[in-house]
């Protein structure tokens, strides 16, 4: 820590901050708009910090790392549209509370445990990045796929009442995930010979386009009516009365662990640490009977949890030069281009590159916090517009969204075709929430299984072998006979009564 | 308002003749620079030093487009099919041009391009992490022997992937190869005890402290001039990376002649230099006939290699 005076002198200057201000709201914005994410925000930024001192830089895209994941939950729960695929799972209750006029507090809880979940990873990295690191390259590939099955989980949460068509939308899913470049073989799958489909889905062109683009088609076809209720919604920014947070302080510090411990882990994504967020929150609450429907403590299962992950996956990223998911790895090559080599060395070599760094995040998610209460005021009146400009402003973001990720035109044509499906879909009532799951998790899931395969040389046993992996099965297996044991368990009890 | 409408026709008309021979004036307008993989990549990062500075010599706007996916091929096929204008540019490494059209159907191939110069290239190592207890070649190839060593890289057909394959076939053993993502996912399962060896580029030696047992290529390098080359060892395997900047095929001759000419001097600026150092790359240039040489007996022999490997489909 001797060096947090030295750290601190480098930020105190007009660029630093101004890298810091410009990168939260930057952040923030981009985040809100559907279909831009994390990734696209930091790439938009990255020419602009090749003239740039590098703390300015690193300071720039840590700001906007951390701000678009917040950025993200706005749509989500305002629009029923993540803005980044890390908040789909903020949907679940943020949206149903919008519609019950409470957008206000759903940001409230929204800003509140990203905050939290930030700080929290933080303290995180800053104690204890090199010991983490360390376990994090333990967690192989066989780990990996247990983890993403408890993940999968999640699908049985969001589909409640049709678990059949949740199922069912979820092998859709995970199918969707198959489509395109296949790692372990290097051959391009169900493409049917159409160039374009080469490089498979883009997860954000079909999240915008279930989400974002059949709601515009839904509301067009059934006259508007049906976000009516959301127009009542009150604007502004409700943080809730303490004892209402008080209760959910369990969720709120577990989700900040889970979210913080998968970040760490090399490839899993924030995706995937909301959803195993979510299911762990909706197996334990108390007031599990009300996820899905508006609890505020689904929101803030998956607020935290994704912005945990970012002080989570700078572990790997700073402690061993391996980025711990898409927007580290742009922040990775864009500290490579400033000649700073992240890993064992920066420890040794560039301690003030890392205080500030440290520093720059403490301040980021402070800011975030002021931008999510000046910004909500904006926000929720963006609710009050006449809704065929709303729709229409949603269209047109959601289709440059899809573009704009892979610079593909094809992609706009998926989130079309993905909008249309998402209509049907909400005509027959079949969930389209377990559909994003499967397709976020479907590439890692089978890629795991497949390395895990063949580093046992085929063994299914091996899996049960490995401790981490069979305790993680093992709560799996919890998690989806609880619903059965639960009610053998209730029959026993009754039984013992009358006797 | 009347004389507002004359004027905008004129203007139109002006423009509409001025343009004919589009390269009269070469560049008048921004150019698009497309690069297959994403932005901070291994390719991304030579290819936005080089537009860097053929934007100041040029004196037209460099616009990156990163078209990723499908190990590149996405963009390719793009600029494949973009009008060969001089405005729709490429740079692209020799995976995404050399080996992805003969292990997958690509609308483009040997024929589809107008090489205009080599920039950079980066050859391969056979890497272990820097605390394994192999110290040389002859302990990996006594290990393979016993049936122990598991090698990371990409997707199957990629250049390291072929690359390990030449390495074990040359030493006469066998290597579990896993693929993986990117290097990133390979690093952190050979820390994690599941691969022990990977062939890779040198800076991503630096970049995790991974020991360089052999260099494959004719000569030993500057980063890592006590590393012995495989020839050395008795194994000529050579096998390097290289990144190029192409046009799409039928390009007029005089706007390949403007943009070779840029080229030749982009690469030998000393602010390119510095950046390439900076970032532990290194800088090879071939001008134009070379290239265009050097790219079709390159084509022609990864084409050889994977169906050496049955690879090709």
């Amino acid at each position: 820590m001797e060096h947090l005076p030295l750290a601190i002198a480098q930020l105190a200057s007009i660029e630093v901050l101004i890298a810091v201000v410009l990168g939260t709201l930057f952040g923030v914005f981009v985040g809100a708009l559907p279909g831009m994410g994390t990734v696209v925000a930091l790439v938009v930024a990255l020419p602009f910090t090749f003239s740039m001192s590098s703390t300015a830089a690193i300071a720039l895209l840590l700001c906007i790392y951390c701000s678009s994941v917040f950025g993200g939950s706005i749509s989500a729960i305002l629009i029923n549209t993540p803005g980044t695929p890390q908040s789909a799972a903020t949907v679940f209750d943020g949206y149903p509370m919008a519609q019950q006029g409470k957008a206000d507090l759903a940001l409230g809880w929204a800003t509140v445990s990203s905050v939290f979940g930030g700080l929290f990873s933080l303290a995180i990295l800053v104690v204890a990045a090199p010991q983490l690191a360390a376990f994090s390259v333990r967690f192989g590939q066989i780990e990996t796929f247990a983890l993403i099955l408890f993940a999968l989980t999640c699908i049985a949460w969001v589909s409640r009442g049709s678990t059949v068509k949740g199922l069912l939308a979820g092998s859709i899913g995970l199918f969707l995930a198959m489509i395109g470049p296949d790692t372990m073989t290097g051959m391009s799958r169900f493409d049917f010979g159409i160039d374009e489909l080469a490089g498979g889905f883009s997860l954000i062109s079909v999240l915008v386009g279930l989400f974002a683009l059949s709601e515009v088609f839904y509301r067009a076809a059934t006259g508007g009516e049906a976000g009516k209720a959301a127009l009542l919604s009150m604007v502004g920014f409700r943080i809730a009365p303490w004892p209402e947070w008080r209760i959910r302080l369990t969720a709120l510090v577990k989700s900040s662990a889970i979210g913080t411990f998968i970040g760490i882990l090399p490839g899993t994504g924030a995706t995937a640490a909301t959803f195993v967020s979510y299911a762990e929150a909706a197996r334990s609450s108390p007031r599990r009977e009300g996820f899905g429907s508006g609890e505020p403590e689904g929101v803030v299962a998956s607020e935290s949890a994704n912005n945990a992950v970012t002080g989570g996956a700078l572990v790997p990223t700073l402690a061993l030069g391996i980025p711990g998911d898409g927007g580290t790895a742009v922040m990775l090559g864009a500290l490579l281009i400033h000649g700073i080599v992240p890993g064992v060395q920066l420890f040794q070599n560039n301690p003030e590159i890392m205080i500030g760094a440290f520093v720059t995040l403490f301040f980021a998610n402070i800011l975030m916090f002021f931008v999510g209460v000046l910004g909500a005021q904006a926000f929720t009146r963006l609710l009050r517009l006449p809704e065929p400009l709303l729709m229409g402003s949603v269209l047109l973001m959601s289709l440059v969204g899809a573009f704009a990720v892979r610079g593909n035109p094809a992609d706009v044509i998926m989130a079309v075709a993905a909008g249309i499906f998402g209509l049907l879909l909400r005509l027959i009532r079949i969930p389209m929430a377990p559909i994003v799951i499967g397709m976020a998790l479907g590439a890692t899931f089978e890629q795991s299984l497949r390395q895990g395969l063949m580093l046992t040389d085929g063994s299914f046993l091996a899996f049960f072998q490995q401790p981490i992996a069979l305790v993680i099965l093992l709560l799996t297996a919890l998690v989806i006979s609880w619903p059965f044991l639960r009610a053998a368990l209730r029959r026993c009890v009754a039984e013992g009564r009358r006797q | 308002m009347m004389d507002r409408v004359p004027a905008v026709a004129v203007a139109a008309l002006a423009a509409i003749f001025t343009a004919s021979p589009a390269w009269s004036d070469y560049p008048d307008r921004k150019i698009s620079l497309m690069i297959p993989f994403s932005a901070g990549g291994g390719t991304d990062v030579p290819g936005r030093f080089f537009a860097a500075e053929m934007e100041k010599i040029l004196g037209a706007g460099i616009i990156v487009k990163n078209v990723t996916g499908a190990g590149g091929t996405i963009g390719a096929t793009q600029l494949s099919k973009a009008r060969p204008d001089g405005y729709s540019l490429g740079f692209m490494p020799v995976g995404t041009t050399t080996t992805q059209p003969h292990i997958r159907k690509t609308s483009y191939g040997r024929e589809s391009w107008e090489p205009i110069c080599l920039v950079a290239q980066g050859p391969l190592y056979v890497t272990v992490l820097e605390d394994s207890e192999i110290k040389t070649m002859d302990d990996l190839i006594a290990l393979a022997k016993s049936g122990g060593v598991v090698t990371g890289g990409p997707p199957p057909g990629s250049l390291p992937h072929i690359a390990q394959a030449a390495v074990s076939k040359a030493y006469g053993v066998k290597f579990k190869y896993i693929p993986h993502e990117g290097i990133n996912e390979v690093v952190k399962s050979m820390l994690g005890g599941r691969v022990t060896a990977a062939v890779w580029l040198g800076d991503a030696a630096q970049r995790f402290k991974l020991r360089p047992l052999a260099i494959l290529d004719a000569d030993r390098s500057a980063e890592f001039p006590e590393v012995p080359t495989l020839a050395e060892l008795g194994h000529p395997v050579e096998s390097h990376v290289w990144f190029g900047f192409f046009a799409p095929k039928g390009t007029a001759a005089k706007i390949v002649g403007v943009l070779s000419e840029a080229c030749d001097r982009a690469v030998k600026t000393e602010s390119f230099a510095a950046n390439m150092k900076k970032a532990k790359r290194q800088t090879r240039y071939l001008p134009h006939a070379e290239f265009k040489d050097f790219f079709q007996r390159q084509f022609d022999r990864n084409g050889a290699l994977l169906r050496e490997l049955g690879q090709v489909k």
